[in-house]
């Protein structure tokens, strides 16, 4: 199964594009740049991580490049955007958990 | 036994650990079994500060309680919000846990304070005890103290409430006994 923490510590293939944010800005950069956006309860398990962040927690998906990028917030260094590619099933799986 | 949980959050603000302590303490008194949960450098400013563990026997690493946490797995969440990302941790636990909740929200700035207490009021439907502080934990002390005797209120409130419907209980059967008996004829 796809772990998103492992996946960062191991793997130098992602992207990331905003760090040390705030979640709203975060968020607003997330829904203005992914093609595709799903929306998510905060605590909802997405690529083996719960969600952290304030309702409803936007996902970005980008079919074409096989990646969705996501709101990864820590304690002390706040919250960041980033963009990490993953099998279609887990993307399938983000649009099933999906609120809108 | 009732359960609390404290959710601390970047420990950079001095007012944290000791005030983790004093609420841990409070919990504690009014029947609570408490669980922190920290960061792994959170969690060793408790450990110098509570050696014997006198105050606070459960502690826990945010990243794995997260991991395992469900709906009623605690009865209680109080958790420290002095940034932004403890906004969305505190919110995250609360629509998880769906349990009564308080937010001491603190910080020296105070329109970052009005944004984080704004956030919390507008996505949860804790209580908020919140104040300007850093170095000095009175301001939010005091708060908390109100706050906690208001739960401390509620609890009582919702025990005599219990007490009431198992006495209900016990006398129901009694009243079935009776209707059960054969009418005098």
């Amino acid at each position: 199964m796809f772990c998103l923490d492992t996946y960062l510590r191991e793997s130098e293939d992602y992207e990331i594009h905003m760090t040390r944010s705030g979640f709203k800005d975060c968020a607003r950069f997330i829904e203005k740049n992914a093609p595709e956006v799903v929306h998510v309860n905060p605590g909802e398990k997405i690529v083996g991580a719960r969600i952290i962040g304030i309702p409803p927690v936007p996902i970005g998906i980008n079919e074409e490049k096989g990646t969705i990028m996501l709101p990864y917030t820590k304690p002390c260094y706040g919250t960041a955007t980033v963009e990490v590619p993953v099998p279609p099933e887990e993307r399938e799986k983000i649009r099933a958990v999906g609120i809108d | 036994m009732k359960k609390a949980i404290i959710l601390l959050g970047c420990p950079e603000s001095p007012s944290q650990t000791p005030l983790t302590i004093y609420a841990a303490h409070k919990l504690t008194g009014m029947g609570y079994q408490v669980t922190v949960v920290s960061t792994p450098s959170a969690k060793k400013l408790v450990e110098v500060s509570d050696p014997e563990e006198y105050y606070i026997q459960n502690k826990t690493d945010i990243e794995s309680c997260l991991d395992g946490l469900n709906p009623g797995d605690y009865d209680f969440l109080l958790g420290f919000v002095a940034k932004d990302a403890a906004v969305s941790y505190f919110v995250t636990f609360y629509h998880i846990l769906n349990t009564k909740s308080l937010a001491l929200v603190f910080h020296r700035d105070q329109e970052k304070l009005d944004n984080f207490e704004k956030t919390v009021r507008e996505n949860t439907q804790a209580d908020i005890a919140s104040a300007r502080a850093y170095h000095n934990p009175t301001p939010l002390r005091v708060r908390l103290d109100r706050a906690l005797l208001k739960l401390e209120n509620s609890d009582e409130q919702s025990g005599e409430v219990e007490k009431k419907m198992e006495t209900h209980k016990e006398d129901e059967p009694n009243k079935m006994n009776k209707l059960d008996k054969p009418e005098d004829s």
